[in-house]
């Protein structure tokens, strides 16, 4: 055999492969693993030209694979973005927005966020609009909030994007207005803060080279947590035009999966549906892979916009009786997975209440029946309400629960489903180890930025503790009986959200002939307090043999 | 015609480049029941309706020597319809007694169908008379065997004509008719001599139109197999041809049918076969009213709302369903059927002769 690239020696190797699960060494070729084993399995493989490391007894596994991220969005806010703290004040923003003007070309857009939405009805004001004028010197501007939902605009910006006193509101959505005068105020409520971000979007203001940075620099994000595959999960054009790009410029380094919209999502605008899915060969690359398409199905359970087989708690506007609804029919949602099936995507389906759940299922299940089986694996994203009748249909349609966000222990989310569900329904979530006793493939994922960082140790630990590893909410744990061991949490960060993404020949495990994705570690995490893995720290990250990360 | 308000039959023209279409059509536009019949053809600077039509001109109307009126589709077909409706009542033009539409030899009819069926600016205006396909005997089956087009040209006819007839063998014809019942089994076969057929237009065939029990009984004959019960329902295999895929089949459903539980079902199957169902037809018995059996019609994903029978159109009162499809197989609709329409898989059977 020729000489390995490299070789890892002396370590506590986890592979994440069920027939061998240790290792102390590890060799490389091209980017793909030729030899696992003891120290004797890799001893004829060093040569002149390898690079050989050893670890030190520390413990190394495969890559982490995040089966549900949205990228291009932190990379933006880090790189291009104005960033200030959502506690921040009014005075505060207003000075930030100012010393970004006066470093900004004239005309260029300044986007920043995001502010707290206790300011909102401050911000809503003629006042605070002249305020942020003054402080912007010309140039448009758009704060985001921090729930994402609502931006704020000033006057440049609404002259851009064609909002005026006579604009009407758009359906599900409003325009801030002065009662007296009824002018905009900039502020742009759900889906009118589309108006502007659409404005921005068919601007130009993002150029080919900023977003394949903003792309750059989120997977190097997830390259220092340790991941080293993802999905995408909204890639609109501009995603994978960026991950295309970096592909091709030898420059991504980590495995991509996207999921195409198939309607255009509320949070972010351009081509969708059938249109984006025709252009998927385009976007193609090796490590650059447009192979599912996502399905919003209903909302948050903490908007009651997720759908349920119960009630909501009465609402004033809502009333009694309210189950929430979903926004694709059953029937539209058969064609939906039987189109994409013809043309081999997968299907993540938003799936936030056990009424969406469910639906999802007996669309799946209808597909399988007319169909019969099929190597795809669909998804059902935030797979934690679910009926208990509907545990063991995910293994009998062979269907994956992409685990994300990290929500699975006491949390703010959970005290808002409180609110909406009552204490004891909003308690039943993420019924991990019941659909794990079913047989059901689980896949763990960020859903990054909703999780502020797509640290997955956090979420590890929550597998195994539903406990908040943050220490908030001391003391509470989230239906522990639903707990899993640390070794079923890795496997499923690993090599069941390789399996759910179609990477399972590729990532997920350390096994002859997969690609060279490793994570060196701080700790040996089988080893320590279930309540010390969310401090873990990567300290190398290899794609396909090459170090992506070095903590420095 | 009295009752401006009933709708005018609407009978689909179709057939493959060079099965003799426009011909037959000339004929039967000179037959004096097609006075006040308007033509459409939907290929503008392909007319070939002889001296009928003087010239091409830039109207989109244009009245033909024999009284009908001649359109060419400009934009859609729905705008079309509703402009002959409106000149019509407007008496601009003759009364209308009956719409033909002529289709392109390359034309998938179905969506001209679907346009009929399911367009609600029409919706009353116009009824689905039939859907007449023409075949060249000469070259019919290399054509079948060579267009996918030709093949569900025919698998959605109500009504075959066989062209040409007198240019071909008695055995080359049998053959052709052969094919013809395996692609279409609930379609009736004609034969056209020197563009003249053997059939009136306007004999209403399309079984959405109206509750005609002696249709209805006709073409549950006519989707029985004539070759027994051990037969192999799949025709185009049986015969050693699969056209494109292309098959018929047919259920007998011995056990009463629960309309919302199979109702469900045809939503499923259209939302996700619809591009692959040709046709189904069925007489249903349901269990909330078993003395009327409901009709059922889809072509692909289009269903005409069910039509319910006063009676049951022969001693045999059980659900029967026939299916063109391309490429479903049979077991995949009875295995569904079972799930999804809640009928017990042991009373979905083939139809047999003897149980009749």
């Amino acid at each position: 055999m020729p000489d390995a690239d490299l070789v890892l020696t002396n370590g506590r190797i986890y592979t994440l492969d069920r027939k061998r699960p240790w290792a102390s060494s590890v060799a490389v070729k091209s980017g793909r693993i030729v030899a696992v084993g003891e120290a004797d399995a890799v001893a004829d493989l060093s040569g002149p030209d390898t690079r050989v490391v050893d670890l030190g007894g520390a413990m190394l596994m495969p890559g982490i694979v995040d089966v549900h991220a949205h990228l291009m969005m932190g990379g933006q806010a880090e790189l291009f973005e104005l960033r200030f703290a959502p506690t921040s004040s009014f005075e505060t923003l207003i000075a930030r927005v100012a010393e970004a003007a006066a470093k900004a070309p004239e005309g260029s857009w300044i986007i920043g966020g995001q502010w707290g939405s206790d300011l909102l009805p401050k911000l809503n004001t003629l006042a605070a609009l002249a305020a942020l004028d003054k402080a912007s010197q010309g140039r448009p501007v758009m704060l985001r909030d921090d729930t994402y939902h609502n931006r704020w605009i000033n006057s440049q910006a609404l002259r851009l994007a064609g909002v005026s006193a006579a604009t009407p509101d758009p359906e599900k959505g409003s325009i801030g207005r002065d009662p007296a005068s009824g002018a905009p105020t900039g502020m742009m409520i759900e889906s009118a803060a589309g108006i502007v971000e659409s404005t921005i979007a068919r601007s130009g203001h993002y150029t080919e080279e900023m977003d394949r940075a903003a792309m750059a620099q989120s997977i190097a994000t997830l390259n220092s947590y340790g991941v080293t595959a993802f999905l995408d999960a909204a890639a609109m054009q501009p995603i994978l035009a960026a991950l295309k790009g970096l592909d091709d410029r030898g420059e991504l380094t980590a495995w991509s999966v996207s999921a195409m919209p198939a309607v255009e999502p509320s949070f972010m605008f351009g081509i969708a549906g059938d249109e984006l899915i025709a252009l998927r060969e385009n976007y193609r690359g090796v490590h650059a892979r447009p192979d599912f398409v996502k399905v919003f199905l209903d909302g948050v359970p903490g908007a009651r916009t997720a759908a349920f087989h119960e009630p909501y708690t009465d609402d004033p506007i809502l009333g009694c009786c309210f189950r929430g609804s979903t926004i694709v029919t059953v029937p539209d949602l058969i064609r939906w997975v039987g189109k994409c099936e013809k043309l081999g995507l997968g299907v993540k389906i938003h799936c936030a209440g056990d009424a969406a759940v469910s639906q999802a299922l007996d669309a799946i299940d209808v597909v399988r029946s007319f169909n019969g089986p099929t190597k795809l694996i669909h998804h059902i994203a935030h797979a934690s309400y679910i009926a208990p009748d509907d545990i063991a249909r995910f293994a009998a349609l062979g269907v994956a629960a992409d685990l994300s966000p990290f929500l699975w222990y006491p949390t703010s989310f959970l005290e808002g489903h409180k609110q909406t569900m009552g204490e004891a329904r909003a308690q039943r979530f993420w019924p991990n180890k019941d659909l794990l006793e079913a047989g059901a493939l689980l896949a763990g994922g960020s859903d990054w930025p909703v999780m502020p960082n797509p640290d997955p140790w956090d979420g590890i630990e929550g597998l195994v503790t539903r406990r908040n590893p943050s220490g908030d909410f001391k003391g509470a744990a989230l239906w522990p009986e639903q707990a899993l061991d640390v070794a079923t949490a890795l496997e499923i960060f690993t090599i069941n959200s390789a399996r759910a993404i179609g990477l399972a020949d590729t990532v997920g495990s350390i096994e002859i002939g997969k690609s060279a994705d490793f994570i060196k570690l701080d700790r040996n995490v089988l080893d320590i307090p279930a309540d010390e893995i969310a401090g873990t720290k990567v300290l190398t990250t290899w794609f396909e043999g090459r170090v992506v990360y070095e903590r420095s | 015609m009295s009752g401006a308000d009933r709708p005018i039959p609407v009978t689909v023209l179709t057939g493959f480049l060079g099965s003799g279409k426009t011909t037959v059509l000339n004929r039967l536009l000179r037959r004096p029941s097609l006075a006040g019949a308007a033509v459409i053809i939907n290929e503008f600077g392909a007319i070939g309706l002889d001296h009928l039509l003087i010239e091409a001109s830039e109207e989109q109307f244009t009245l033909l020597d024999n009284g009908c009126v001649c359109c060419t589709v400009r934009g859609d077909l729905v705008a079309t319809l509703k402009a002959l409706d409106q000149r019509s009542r407007a008496g601009e033009v003759p009364e209308l007694t009956h719409v033909i539409i002529e289709t392109t030899g390359l034309a998938d009819p179905a969506p001209i169908l679907h346009t009929l069926m399911a367009e609600p600016e029409l919706a009353g205006r116009y009824v689905i008379a039939g859907v007449v396909t023409t075949v060249d005997a000469v070259n019919g089956l290399m054509t079948l065997d060579r267009h996918a087009e030709a093949a569900k040209q025919v698998a959605v006819a109500d009504q075959l004509l066989v062209t040409k007839t007198d240019l071909v063998s008695a055995e080359a014809l049998s053959e052709l008719q052969r094919r013809l019942k395996a692609l279409a089994p609930t379609a009736r076969q004609s034969l056209a001599h020197d563009g003249e057929a053997d059939f009136d237009i306007l004999d209403s065939q399309h079984l959405g139109a109206a509750g005609d029990l002696d249709r209805i009984a006709a073409w549950l004959e006519m989707a029985e197999p004539d070759c027994g019960p051990d037969c192999a329902h799949d025709h185009a295999h049986h015969n050693g041809h699969a056209h494109h895929g292309i098959q018929s089949y047919s259920f007998v459903i011995d056990e009463p049918v629960e309309w919302a539980a199979f109702a469900r079902w045809l939503d499923y199957v259209a939302a996700l076969k619809g591009e692959d169902l040709l046709r189904l037809k069925g007489l249903v018995h349901v269990t909330e009213q078993p003395e009327r059996p409901l009709v059922l019609h889809g072509v692909q994903h289009v269903f005409h709302p069910p039509v319910r029978l006063d009676a049951w159109p022969s001693a045999d009162r059980r659900t029967r369903l026939v299916f063109i499809v391309r490429d479903i197989p049979r077991e995949t609709i009875a295995r569904t059927l079972t799930k999804f329409a809640a009928i017990d898989a042991a009373s979905i059977r083939a139809p047999d002769r003897t149980a009749a």
